[in-house]
């Protein structure tokens, strides 16, 4: 599903060059829940922002669903994150202008499918994650918990072949934070493939698989997986 | 479309929105009256005045010291001296003028008996040289002849047996096209004039609204009047007009020295009588298209500002778009329709406005009412001034990167 190797990111002023990533190998399978952990500053957020195309990489390899994305245009890499990817963010990023179905809308409009099927998959996603009633609410009307639901609702609407999270529950206190997470483990349990940055060890022991970076590099793989990953797309579950 | 959720997003930001609106709306409506002034005001400087404008000189002449009764023999001497220089293809001594800014005026029927006044019309009091020295266009009938020609007082003309009318007053007399040999009256006189002449054009001397509704009603009268005051008309032949200004008044001066020509306004080519009758008409127009020009400014510039803030204000915003699958042409056009959107409010409030700012100063100030293609063209170019206004912001805003969604603010 997602397969990085020897890939750097290097960013250069005119003095100095610094490596985010170096030498970054790494191999996600589908259906996989991998955690990403590491000191501040280690590189898993540029990890994350290259993983989503939300940034290019200076040198090696990048396949996404048997993809190179290295070489392709910033249309096609906008109609990949659009179909592939769901991104899921610590600050939840919500635009605050929408109301909870309008906010789940946004990557389906951009996908440019019709009212009747975005409707029928905003509200299932909404169902699915138990804010279906909330739809008309705006963001600043709902907890943390709540937001990052609709956030999570939102990447699901989408049926994407894989999950990107960056400290979801960062944001949240202990009680919404175990409740996200269920979240994230029941979506990974009907098949999603999962990938999530976090600090907090115990979330990552929660996760299939770990992977450690230190100073833009992979230093500690688990070897096996807990459990075996379901080869179907979160929508199918 | 992502018009549902732009006005969805339009309805959390009213104050910038509906200001902006407001704006668009008060530019359109005052571009709008302001193009209607400048098209009254330009048509103004470009109407015909029915003469061969070119190679023609006034000389404004007074008589100091003279005997009134005495004037027509000094006249006749004036003429004379004239119309003998070198350089001279005519000359002709006349009341008043087009474009002049003074005249007679009155009111003119095609019965004796009858009370109300069938149209307004100047009367030009000159002889049979004001055709070929003015440069007007007979279109029918013939001109004075020698022999109709007569000096009279002011104060005791009455009428003439033969008049000479322009086609504007012909009509309006008789619609039929029948005006040639029939007869008017004029200033209230019960002795007909016979119409022995048709000229295609002649305005008369005023330039303001007042004058607007017989703009072109104009009768020339075979006398000439005797008096202190009156204007001579020298047609030049070509190439001979800037040594003419200074010898003609000279020659005048030399043939009798008891007459005041006035410094200013005295001698005057007719392009100098033309843009001294409409200095006020171009003034206006320069005024309003500055108007025009300075509100478009302040709303493009009011766009480029309010959209260049949301912008910054939404970067992050934009940037999970961009991360949830938006191409920058999405973000592009999010803008362009956001800003349509706000332009279309705008412009409807604007024409609104536009045709009750119409109605109030037409009913105020003799103005012209306001045609619905004005509106339209305004509400066209209002509309394309804010997509061109919104452009580079908006261009702006689709190059924020997707990672931007990344990056706390």
């Amino acid at each position: 599903m997602l397969k990085m190797t020897h890939l750097s990111k290097v960013y250069r002023t005119e003095v100095v060059e610094t490596y985010a990533l170096r030498d970054f190998n790494i191999d996600v399978k589908e259906g996989e829940f991998v955690a990403v952990t590491g000191p501040s500053g280690s590189g898993k957020t540029t990890f994350l922002t290259i993983a989503g195309l939300l940034e290019t990489f200076t040198g090696g390899h990048y396949h996404l669903d048997g993809i190179e994305v290295s070489q392709l245009n910033d249309n096609a890499r906008s109609k990949i994150r659009n179909e592939k990817i769901g991104f899921i963010f610590q600050a939840f990023n919500l635009i605050p202008d929408l109301n909870v179905y309008d906010n789940v809308e946004v990557p389906l409009r951009y996908r440019g499918m019709k009212a009747a099927e975005r409707k029928q998959r905003i509200m299932d996603a909404l169902e699915r994650v138990g804010l279906a009633s909330r739809a008309k609410h705006y963001p600043a009307e709902l907890s943390g918990g709540q937001q990052q639901r609709v956030a999570i609702a939102r990447a699901l609407a989408g049926s994407p072949r894989l999950l990107l999270a960056d400290e979801p529950t960062g944001n949240l206190d202990t009680q919404m934070a175990r409740g996200v997470m269920e979240l994230l483990e029941e979506i990974h349990r009907e098949g999603a493939t999962i990938v999530m940055v976090t600090h907090d060890p115990e979330l990552a022991a929660r996760a299939q698989r770990n992977v450690h970076i230190i100073d833009g590099q992979v230093v500690d793989l688990s070897e096996e997986p807990r459990f075996h990953a379901h080869n179907a797309r979160v929508a199918d579950a | 479309m992502q018009i549902k959720p732009i006005l969805a997003a339009l309805k959390r930001h009213k104050a910038g929105t509906v200001l902006i609106a407001l704006q668009i709306a008060l530019t359109l409506a005052i571009v709008c009256n302001a193009l209607i002034i400048i098209r009254q005001r330009t048509e103004h400087l470009s109407r015909p005045t029915g003469m061969i404008e070119t190679d023609l000189l006034t000389v404004a002449n007074r008589w100091v010291g003279v005997d009134e009764k005495a004037t027509p023999s000094l006249g006749k001497t004036d003429l004379e001296a004239l119309r003998g220089m070198p350089g001279v293809v005519d000359a002709t001594y006349a009341n008043s003028y087009p474009l002049r800014g003074g005249g007679w005026s009155t009111s003119v029927n095609i019965t004796p008996e009858k009370k109300k006044e069938m149209a307004h019309t100047t009367l030009y009091f000159s002889d049979d040289h004001a055709l070929a020295t003015m440069g007007l266009k007979l279109v029918g009938g013939r001109n004075f002849r020698p022999d109709e020609i007569d000096w009279v007082d002011p104060k005791a003309f009455d009428t003439t047996p033969v008049v000479i009318v322009s086609k504007a007053l012909a009509d309006k007399l008789y619609p039929d096209g029948s005006a040639l040999g029939k007869v008017l009256y004029h200033s209230g006189a019960t002795k007909p004039s016979t119409i022995i002449g048709i000229v295609e054009r002649l305005q008369v001397p005023w330039t303001g609204t007042w004058a607007g509704n017989f703009a072109e009603n104009a009768i020339l009268i075979p006398r000439l009047l005797t008096g202190n005051f009156g204007s001579y008309l020298v047609r030049t032949q070509p190439g001979q007009l800037e040594r003419l200004t200074k010898a003609a008044p000279a020659l005048l001066f030399k043939t009798n020295r008891m007459r005041v020509i006035p410094d200013e306004r005295g001698v005057r080519t007719f392009a100098q009588v033309r843009e001294q009758a409409y200095k006020s008409d171009r003034g206006m127009a320069v005024l309003m298209g500055v108007v025009c020009a300075v509100l478009l400014a302040i709303t493009a510039a009011g766009i480029v500002g309010l959209t260049s803030f949301w912008v910054g204000q939404r970067r992050k915003q934009i940037g999970v778009r961009r991360a949830l699958g938006a191409t920058r042409h999405d973000i592009l056009s999010y803008f362009l329709t956001e800003n349509l959107l706000i332009g279309a409010g705008g412009v409807i409030v604007g024409a609104v406005l536009a045709i009750g700012m119409n109605l109030w100063l037409v009913s105020h100030f003799e103005m012209e009412r306001l045609s619905l293609l004005y509106v339209a063209a305004g509400v066209v170019a209002l509309l394309l001034l804010g997509q061109g206004a919104v452009l580079a912001p908006a261009m702006k805003a689709s190059r924020v990167p997707p990672v931007e969604a990344t990056r706390s603010v």
